[in-house]
Parts: structure tokens; sequence; C-alpha cells
């Protein structure tokens, strides 16, 4: 029979984890209070511990660096200085100086006030005395109400003081608590990760020396002193940079725009054509072809429930007289997105095959997309000028990342294994994009094709302001004439067309991954 | 070189990593070995010298290890990786000579090939995964159909040809796998552990059904697999793998009965020797035989010393006597006595 050893005994015999030697390897300096204190902390229930460091409530940050927890010395020092600072106001700051400035201009005024009682009562003008001398009373009564706010401020300054010296006295206790634990967790990660600063290093505490007296000393002169000298406040500068560069740039865009104007007037073109052969398609044929082609296909390709909504959208449209304005909009955003789709799939086909164009075409993708449109307007218009093509323009650069992200991804999730199986067989590269690549990152470029057109209806409005027209034109007018109405009736419509867009592609993006 | 050779490798070498020419040179010159490559050129050895020849028709099984470079060889035969040193030949072409484009046309004629994963389309349907070799060919639709229909019921999926993959179990899917890589009759076989993925019992089925599509259509396999169990099973001949080295080549029998080195001896240990070793391996020669009291050789019964264990325990179990091999012309040429059969049983030898 196996001797039943009980789970208390069990417990009992597990031998004790000696982490001094690690410890002592981690800190370095003082060791052994280290050992100690960490000991301590492990062995405290539900995280919390009595432990005081003296060197860190008594150096706060300066400690804090050179133990290398910076998170800390950042905290110690923000708060530090902000106690700093009302320490100092309260000491030696000009307290409540606006407040007594402000009465003793008010007593020039009421002196000035008095002489001009004396004039009119020379003059024998009884109406001029009594009118004057109401006046110089309601001045003495604002000078009176000054002083007094001022004497109640600098009052408040003992106040401060208090304060001040209370808080400090609870931050160095805190410092002084916060410490132990903190360098504990540092101990904890560090043993899993040598990166971890440990020891004590005192190159980097003079740098955070030099970081808390600059901050320190700065910061008490800006708030502190009644008047700070000019190049605290203000970066001492001025425009003296600023306007050449400005001028500068004008010239080259005005030179690059009559040097390549036949290029940027290609391109228009280019755009113009395609524009409008969408427009006399969606403009041109007659409204009630056009609902019923839209509705057939909501129909067929997202069911019933989609097309129902969309004929309701469409009613909306019309009623409210929108039909040509929304028309002319999707024709905006047709084309924005048949460029972005023309454009982007190669681009993304390519992104993915080449390691080298795609680490140097991601950042352009973030900048396109990070970039506040407002900003991009204005090289457009440099360029292209106003109107409906640079609109669709404008519209590309927000909406071209999207696709060119997608493609690469849905390209780059394609299984390898089927991609070599395909090569064993003897395809070529062509073969295998056509075959297997497209195919299978069909999905991927959907949602792709589905946030471009999103992202481009999401720019109408403000393609509106380079005079896009559309519905975005009528919220931009609303904007201005504070028409709350019209904006809002044009908005719904922009909805409107969004969430049909929207619904119809997503359905029959979910028909290709059934089918797939 | 012998016309029945398929498939030669002579001294082929992989290097991963950028320096690999220089840490190919420095293996040349200094003889480096796979630790100080890594250390030094920060490149990694895939396979290394590694030769051997596949005959036609044969089952050539190559077992390693996962990391022995198994995958990487195979790889090798139809260039989907390139060597850094070493020939290859196939039929007796010179695989690194072929220009592009007849790599690619021997690639879609010559070798058909099998993964792991299966690898199917899973956009395609059976039928167009199993004719997509020939559709690469550009083939007329009517041939594919009717190619893949034949295919598919070589492994035995009729009426599955309308199916996608993913509507097919794991087994069923590697058939289908099977099937595509026969489409194009080729003249070669690459399987990359065709059935590792798969539960016991379905490798076993694929495995016997395997052997029984080989025993009809004689193709030439380059077979890859971790399983020693399998590679006897199925192979001619074993080529052993440590470390992207070859460290034995030989049939399953003189690899149990005879392994090259410690690592052999340790996976061998297991291996049950009942069919691999046969009545000549472990006879003690008739005429040095010394009979021991109450046994009489005349009485005992006599089997050609080509029989393996497995039918030498059904024979001696059924008498007293020790057994008495012959040679083809019914001469007595050994014996096996009962304790000889159980000491073959256990070592093999």
């Amino acid at each position: 029979m196996a001797e039943v050893i009980s789970t208390v005994e069990i417990l009992e015999e597990i031998p004790e984890v000696d982490i001094s030697d690690s410890v002592r390897n981690f800190a370095g300096q003082n060791g052994d209070y280290y050992i100690r204190e960490f000991k301590r902390i492990q062995a405290s229930k539900h995280g919390f511990c009595w432990t005081f460091n003296l060197g860190s409530a008594v150096f706060g940050p300066l400690w804090a660096t050179a133990r290398g927890l910076w998170g800390l010395f950042w905290i110690f020092s923000v708060l530090e200085m902000v106690l700093l600072v009302m320490l100092g106001l309260g000491l030696w700051g000009d307290l409540g100086i606006d407040k007594f400035n402000r009465a003793d201009r008010l007593q020039v005024n009421y002196e000035r006030m008095l002489d001009r009682v004396e004039a009119a009562r020379e003059k024998g003008d009884e109406v001029g005395v009594e009118s004057f001398q109401n006046r110089a009373a309601s001045l003495a009564k604002a000078r009176d109400k000054a002083r007094a706010e001022g004497e109640a401020i600098a009052a408040g300054g003992t106040r401060l003081l208090v304060i001040a010296i209370v808080g400090l006295i609870l931050l160095k206790l805190f410092e002084g608590w916060v410490a132990n634990i903190a360098y504990e967790r540092q101990y904890s990660r560090w043993r899993g990760d040598r990166t971890v600063r440990s020891g004590l290093n005192w190159s980097i505490g003079a740098l955070g020396l030099v970081i808390i007296l600059f901050v320190y000393v700065v910061t008490l002169v800006r708030f502190t002193f009644s008047n700070p000298p000019d190049y605290i406040v203000e970066i001492p500068i001025g425009k003296k940079l600023y306007d050449p560069i400005a001028s500068g740039i004008d010239y080259w865009f005005d030179l690059a725009s009559q040097n390549f104007a036949f290029l940027f007037l290609g391109v228009s073109r280019g755009i113009r054509i395609i524009l409008d052969a969408v427009e006399i398609l969606l403009v041109g044929t007659p409204w009630p072809v056009v609902m019923a082609v839209i509705i057939i296909f909501a129909y067929r390709s997202a069911g019933i429930r989609v097309a129902i909504f969309t004929a309701a959208a469409l009613v909306y449209i019309g009623v409210l007289g929108y039909w040509e304005k929304s028309m002319a909009t999707v024709a905006l955003l047709g084309t924005a997105s048949f460029l972005c789709v023309a454009i982007g799939i190669p681009l993304g086909v390519w992104f993915a095959r080449s390691e080298r164009a795609f680490s140097f075409g991601r950042p352009i993708l973030d900048l396109m997309q990070t970039m506040p449109s407002f900003v991009y307007l204005i090289p457009i218009i440099a360029f292209f000028g106003t109107g409906k093509p640079p609109g669709i323009l404008a519209s590309m650069i927000f909406g071209l990342p999207p696709i060119i992200r997608l493609t690469t991804l849905g390209l780059r999730q394609v299984p390898k294994d089927v991609v070599e199986a395909a090569r064993a067989f003897g395809a070529t590269n062509r073969q295998i994009l056509r075959d297997i690549e497209i195919p299978l990152a069909t999905p991927s470029i959907m949602a792709g094709v589905n946030q471009t057109i999103l992202m481009c209806l999401s720019l109408v409005v403000i393609a509106a302001l380079i005079d896009a027209k559309g519905l975005g034109y009528d919220v931009l007018e609303a904007l201005q004439y504070a028409a709350k109405g019209q904006g809002i009736l044009a908005g719904i419509a922009i909805l409107f067309c969004a969430i049909v867009i929207d619904r119809v592609i997503q359905g029959k993006f979910k028909d290709t991954e059934k089918g797939g | 070189m012998n016309n029945d050779v398929v498939i030669e490798l002579n001294n082929a070498w992989k290097i991963f990593g950028e320096h690999a020419e220089e840490a190919m040179q420095a293996v040349n010159s200094e003889g480096l070995g796979k630790a100080e490559i890594l250390e030094k050129y920060g490149a990694v050895v895939g396979i290394a010298d590694c030769s051997f020849n596949v005959r036609r028709g044969e089952i050539f099984c190559i077992m390693g290890l996962s990391g022995s470079g198994k995958s990487t060889l195979v790889r090798h035969v139809n260039r989907l990786i390139e060597p850094t040193a070493g020939e290859i030949f196939l039929l007796g072409e010179d695989v690194m000579k072929l220009s592009p484009t007849a790599l690619r046309e021997m690639r879609a004629k010559r070798i058909g090939m099998v993964f792991q994963h299966m690898a199917l389309l899973p956009h395609r349907s059976v039928r167009d995964n199993v004719a997509y070799p020939l559709e690469i060919r550009g083939e007329s639709k009517a041939r594919r159909w009717d190619v893949s229909q034949h295919s598919l019921s070589l492994v035995g999926l009729d009426g599955f040809e309308d199916r996608f993959p993913r509507e097919l179990s794991g087994g069923m899917q590697q058939r289908v796998g099977l099937a595509r890589a026969l489409a194009s009759d080729p003249d070669v076989l690459l399987m990359d552990e065709p059935f590792s993925a798969l539960d016991p019992l379905i490798r076993r089925q694929l495995q016997d059904q395997f052997i029984a599509l080989s025993e009809q259509l004689h193709k030439t396999t380059l077979f890859i697999t971790h399983d020693l169990d399998e590679a006897i099973r199925l192979g001619t001949r074993i080529a052993i793998m440590k470390d992207g080295r070859i460290v034995q080549i030989g049939t399953p029998e003189e690899i149990v009965t005879n392994p090259a080195d410690d690592y052999v001896r340790d996976f061998v240990q297991n291996i049950s020797k009942l069919k691999l070793v046969f009545a000549h391996t472990i006879q003690v020669p008739f005429n040095q035989y010394k009979p021991m009291e109450g046994e009489d050789l005349s009485r005992s019964p006599r089997v050609s010393q080509d029989v393996d264990l497995d039918y030498l325990i059904d024979v001696a179990v059924k008498t007293t006597q020790p057994t008495v091999t012959t040679d083809e012309n019914g001469n007595d040429v050994g014996v096996v006595s009962k304790d000889r059969l159980l000491q073959g049983i256990r070592d093999g030898k």
C-alpha cells in the first residue's frame, strides 16, 4: 500500500525558489537590500505590500532614471514639476498681478474723471458735474473690486504654498512606496528578457538630471515670473523662414503647371471621356429605364429585401428632385472607382510580386490615406484646375489605397503549396496568376473594390469644393448658408446612394464566395 | 549512362541564404560542416552531397525525419528548388541545362507530383483539378474531361467529378491529388509525404491502393516519407536521410538487417522483420549444423531458402524438428532451428 500523502504535506515540501543571486545580479549596487524587499513583495498577497525606498523618496525621478525605470521617471518628474510651480507661485510669484494692474489703470481713469468733474463745476455745468460724478463713482467701485479680487488671490498664495508643501510630502511618500514595487516588476521582466535595463547606471542618471534641471528651471521661470523672457514663451524665429519657402513653392507650382500643361490637360481629357460616357448612360437614359435596371440588378445580386430598399431610396431621390444630381454623383463615383480598379489591381499584383516595389509603395499609400483631403486638393487645383475631372482625381487619391492593399493582401494569402503545385505541373507565371492567384484572391479584391467605392463616395462632398457638382454641391451650399433643410435632405440622398451601392456589391460579393 | 536509370542525382547540394555561393565554395575548399556554415555565413544547408539513381519502374523511398531535407531533395528533381551545386538527370536529360520553356514542358509531360497537403485548387471541381495539368498544356476540354474521368476511375473516385475538394474527406482529397498527378500520364511520380497528413487507417488503405496501382501502371516513383514502416511497405529501395545527407541506400531487407550506423539502427529496431528477412539470411549451412538429441533432419519439413520468416513460423509450429531449406534445385542447403528462428525474428539475422 502506498502511503497517502495529504496535499498540505506536499505543499510544505515544495522548496523555496531562491532569487537572491539573480536579484543581486540584476540590482548591482545595494543588492542585499533589494533581495530583502523583493522577497517581501513576492511574499505579499493580493499584490499589496508596505515597502519604502529612501533613495527613490529623496531623489525621485533621478533614482528612477538611474535604475532604468523611465515610465516612473516621467510620472515623478511631471508631478514634482506641477507641485514645484505651485510652490514657486506661493513663494515668490506675483499672484493677482493682473487684478492689481487693472486697479491701477482704473485709478488713473478715476482721477482723470475727478478732474473733469472739477472742470465742469468751474464752468457751472450742473448736468455735466452730475454725470461725471456718477461715472467717477462707478470707476471707483470697479477699482475697489479689482483691488479686492487681487488681494483675495494674493491671500490664496499662502494656501497654494500649503497645498504645494503637503503635496510634495505626499508625493515623496508615494515615490518611496511605489519604487520597489515597480522595480520588482522590472526584475521579473528582466528574467525573461535580458535587454531590459538592470543595475544602477549613473550616466543615465546624469541624463535624467540634465532633463530635470532644464525642464524644471524653464517651466518655473515661465509660470512664476511676472515677466518671463519672450524667447521662452514663443519660438524666436517668427516668419523669417516661412515666407520665402511658401513663395518658393508657389513659384515651382506655377512653373510646373505651365511647362507640363499638356500632360495635365491630357489626363483631364482622358478622365472626361470616360465620365461623359458614364453620364450619358446614367443621365441621358430615360429615368424609368435606369431605375428599373438598378432595382432589377439589386434584386438579382442581393435579393428581394435590398431590392425593396433600393426602390424606396430611388423614390426618395426622385420625389425630392435629386434624380439628375444623384446620377451625376454616381457617374462621378463610377468613373473614379473604375479608374481606381483599373489602376489599382495591376499595381496590387505588382506589389504582391515585388517586395521592393511594395516597400517603396507602402509609405506612399499611407500618405495618400492619412493626408487630409483638403491638403491634396491644393496641388490638384494648381495643376488640373477645377471641375469634374479634378474632382475625380481627388477621389482617386483617397480611393486607390484600399484596392491596392487588398489586392496585394489577397494575393499574398494564396496558399503557397497550391501555387507550387501549379508550378510543378508546368504552369507559367501568367497561368498561375490567372488560374490560381486571382481566383483565390477574389474575395479580398472584391472587398477592396467595395471599400474603394465607398471611399470615393465619401469624397464626393469634398470634391464639390472644387466644382465637381452633384449632390455634394447641395450639401456644400447648405453649409455656406446654414440651410438646414437643404443640407439634411441632400445628405440623406448621398447616404442612400452609399447604402444601395454597398448592399448591391456586398450581395454580389457573397455570390462569388458561394460559387468559389 | 544506364538506360534504365530514370532519375539521377549526383553530388547535389542546396544551401539556403544570401551567402550560399560563398558557403558552397568554402565547403569545396575547406570542407566546412553544417554548423560552421550556419555560424560563418548565416546559411542553412538544406541537402548536402546527395547522390542516388532511381531505376525504371522502381518505387524509391526517401525516408527521414522532419528537417532532414527530404522534401527539399525531391523538389530538385523538377527544379522547384534550384540546387547550389550538383547534377540532375531525368530520363537521360540534364535538367540543369533545360531552358525555362523546356523545363515547363518536362514538368507538364514527364512528371506528376503529389503533395503532403494535397494542394488542390479549392475553387475548382474535382474534375477541373485533375484536368489542370492538361489545361496548362492547352488540351481541349473534351480531351480533359475524358482523361480526368479515366484518371479518377483509376483511384476509385468515379462519380465525384463535379464535387468540390472541400466536400471530400482527406483521404479522398489525396486520391484526387494522385489522380491529378496521373492525368498527364507522366513517366515519373514525385510523391512528397502524400499520406502523412492522413489518419493511420486511411493511410494504410491508400498505401494498399497505391501498391496495387503501381503494379498496374509501373510508374517510376520517388516517394518521400517520414515513416519507415511506410517506406518498407512501398519501397523497392530506400534512402535514409539525416541532416541533409543520405546515410544509407538499400533494399528494405538490407536496411533492416544491415543498418549503416547507429542512427539507422535506432530506426529499424522496432520494425517487424517477418516479411523482410528470408531463410537464407538466418540459416545455418546444412553441413555445419549439429543436430541435437531427438532431432532427425531427414524428418524435417523442407522449404525454399527464399521464404520469409513469416512463412518459416507457419512451418515451424507444425513440427518438433528444425526446418531444412533447399536451393532452387531442391538440394538441402541450410537448417533453421527454432532458436535460430526466434533470434532472427528479434534481430533480423
